[in-house]
């Protein structure tokens, strides 16, 4: 550094004056002059690390390692993945248009009972197969199972118990009950049964390998409920305490046939085309508009808010 | 209100208590609640977030919603960003960013950015009706984590430069702007001789 330099300059310089002043000493005698003084800068107290820190060149221990003779056995970055659950619902089950609006005693109605699962061979096919790995299941005992383990989820749902919710709802339909949920307060009452549930679907599907079989069996059931969602600070979202509904739901339930502890679990709901539309929640919501050029105005008067084609989706 | 403390000397305080506490022969299980966390690990202000509060009876009043944002190590000062916070307290946010917009400070744009997002985040998670409706009810700023630099002066003397960095706390509510009542100076004025005919001489005649 300069500092370095000018001080060691002034000193030698001091030191040769004082020497050439110095007048006691013989001329002959030469004394050694001080070339170079080591003087110390002023002392840092406080340096921040970054400052110190250089480009350190790693030193890489696997190549001394290797060096050394050390032979590491292949290292297999794999994590044991456990899948209990299909990803969605294969073949579902497409309701008859006018399912619950038209009554039993009618010869419409007897007509649509009566189109039960001996028509469709592969919903038979897929209970034999069930029935192959678990002798006890049966298809009268199952719908009120199913309806159970639906009450008994949604219940959880309400109380936001993770585990028992994961016991009685597949990892497929877990997300989708609680996204957005986790902050709101859930109030849901099962009132009552109107119609005895009824078991309409089944099929087997096997994933991956031949014979990993998975179980997903549709249930019908038409029940009144009530539902209140108030969001994180106690207001009213949705539905309301009192007012029950009729709610007719088509539910798929599943299991892991090919394994001993699993369990049947619900998987999701079918939401035919025909359904009606939804209560609006209470609050407004903003609609985004259509995309225009530049130059193009927005009438409001004549715009209609496009509507959703009506298709039958799985939630 | 965060506070943002140096990791080195927070982390000496709390060996401390912890040394003077256990020394009584007190059990683990009794020890005062001394809480002493560095900013880094517990974000205070963002958990607000997470209060869910019990549902209304349909006779109570509507409870506003409150919304709490933050942005953490800006590159700005604290200091700075103060004249900015408290330039906006209290006033709706169109008006906030608005005002915002127009400012030539760096922080300001920053500050803005923030808002932006709170607004989003209330109508989009938190059940805002109409994203116009919101207020500032508190913003502040305070100290972040420094980073330390020499700082060279003549004659082989330094000082230690820190690199200053802020964070920026904003609460957003529901519900227009509450009014300042303004206060006359006659007003003032009256309080004032009122306070001082009130005073009495207590244990006399």
């Amino acid at each position: 550094m300069a500092m370095h330099m000018r001080r060691t300059l002034l000193v030698l310089r001091r030191a040769t004056c004082n020497s050439l002043k110095n007048s006691e000493t013989p001329l002959d005698v030469r004394h050694p002059i001080p070339v170079l003084l080591p003087l110390r800068t002023k002392k840092r107290c406080f340096i921040p690390p970054a400052v110190g820190m250089k480009a350190k060149k790693g030193v890489d221990p696997e190549a001394k390692a290797r060096a050394a003779g050390i032979v590491f056995r292949q290292q297999y970055m794999e994590r044991p993945i456990n899948i209990a659950c299909t990803a969605g619902i294969f073949d579902p089950y497409v309701p008859p248009e006018g399912d619950a609006r038209l009554s039993t005693l009618s010869k419409e109605g007897l007509k649509q009972r009566t189109e039960q699962l001996r028509q469709s061979a592969a919903s038979q096919l897929a209970f034999r197969k069930i029935k192959e790995h678990d002798s006890e299941f049966s298809t009268k005992n199952f719908a009120e199972r199913a309806q159970e383990i639906f009450t008994e989820a949604h219940y959880a749902l309400t109380q936001f118990n993770k585990e028992k919710l994961h016991s009685l709802v597949t990892e497929r339909c877990y997300p989708e009950m609680t996204r957005g949920n986790r902050y709101k307060t859930i109030h849901w009452r099962f009132i009552e049964s109107l119609e005895p549930p009824r078991v309409v679907h089944a099929r087997c599907p096997d994933m991956v390998s031949k014979g990993n079989l998975y179980g997903q069996v549709t249930v019908r059931m038409h029940s009144k409920q009530t539902l209140a969602i108030y969001d994180r600070f106690g207001r009213l979202m949705l539905g309301s305490e009192e007012q029950p509904k009729d709610v007719l739901e088509y539910l798929v339930m599943e299991r892991h046939i090919v394994n001993p502890y699993g369990r049947w679990r619900l998987h999701g709901k079918i939401v035919p085309s025909w359904a009606p539309a939804k209560d609006p929640i209470v609050k407004t919501v903003m609609i985004p508009g259509p995309d225009l050029k530049p130059g193009e105005e927005f009438d409001a008067l004549n715009y209609e808010v496009p509507k959703p084609a009506a298709v039958q989706w799985n939630k | 209100m965060a506070t943002a403390m140096a990791g080195r000397g927070l982390s000496f305080i709390r060996n401390i208590f912890h040394s003077r506490l256990q020394v009584p022969g007190v059990g683990p299980q009794q020890l005062s609640c001394v809480h002493t966390t560095t900013s880094l690990e517990s974000k205070h202000w963002e958990r607000r977030n997470l209060k869910v509060y019990p549902p209304q009876l349909p006779d109570e009043p509507r409870r506003p919603a409150e919304i709490h944002h933050s942005r953490r190590q800006i590159k700005y000062s604290k200091d700075k960003m103060w004249y900015l916070a408290k330039m906006i307290r209290g006033m709706s946010i169109d008006e906030a960013v608005a005002q915002l917009e127009f400012n030539d400070k760096k922080g300001a744009k920053i500050m803005k950015e923030v808002l932006l997002e709170a607004q989003e985040m209330a109508v989009k998670n938190h059940n805002v009706e109409f994203k116009s409706n919101l207020y500032v009810a508190e913003s502040f700023s305070s100290k972040g984590m420094y980073l330390k630099r020499i700082r060279y002066h003549g004659r082989g003397m330094f000082g230690i430069m820190d690199k200053v960095y802020c964070h920026y706390f904003v609460k957003l509510v529901e519900g227009s702007p509450p009014k300042k009542e303004e206060k006359t100076s006659f007003d003032q004025a009256k309080e004032y001789v009122q306070g001082l005919k009130n005073r009495t001489i207590i244990h006399s005649l």
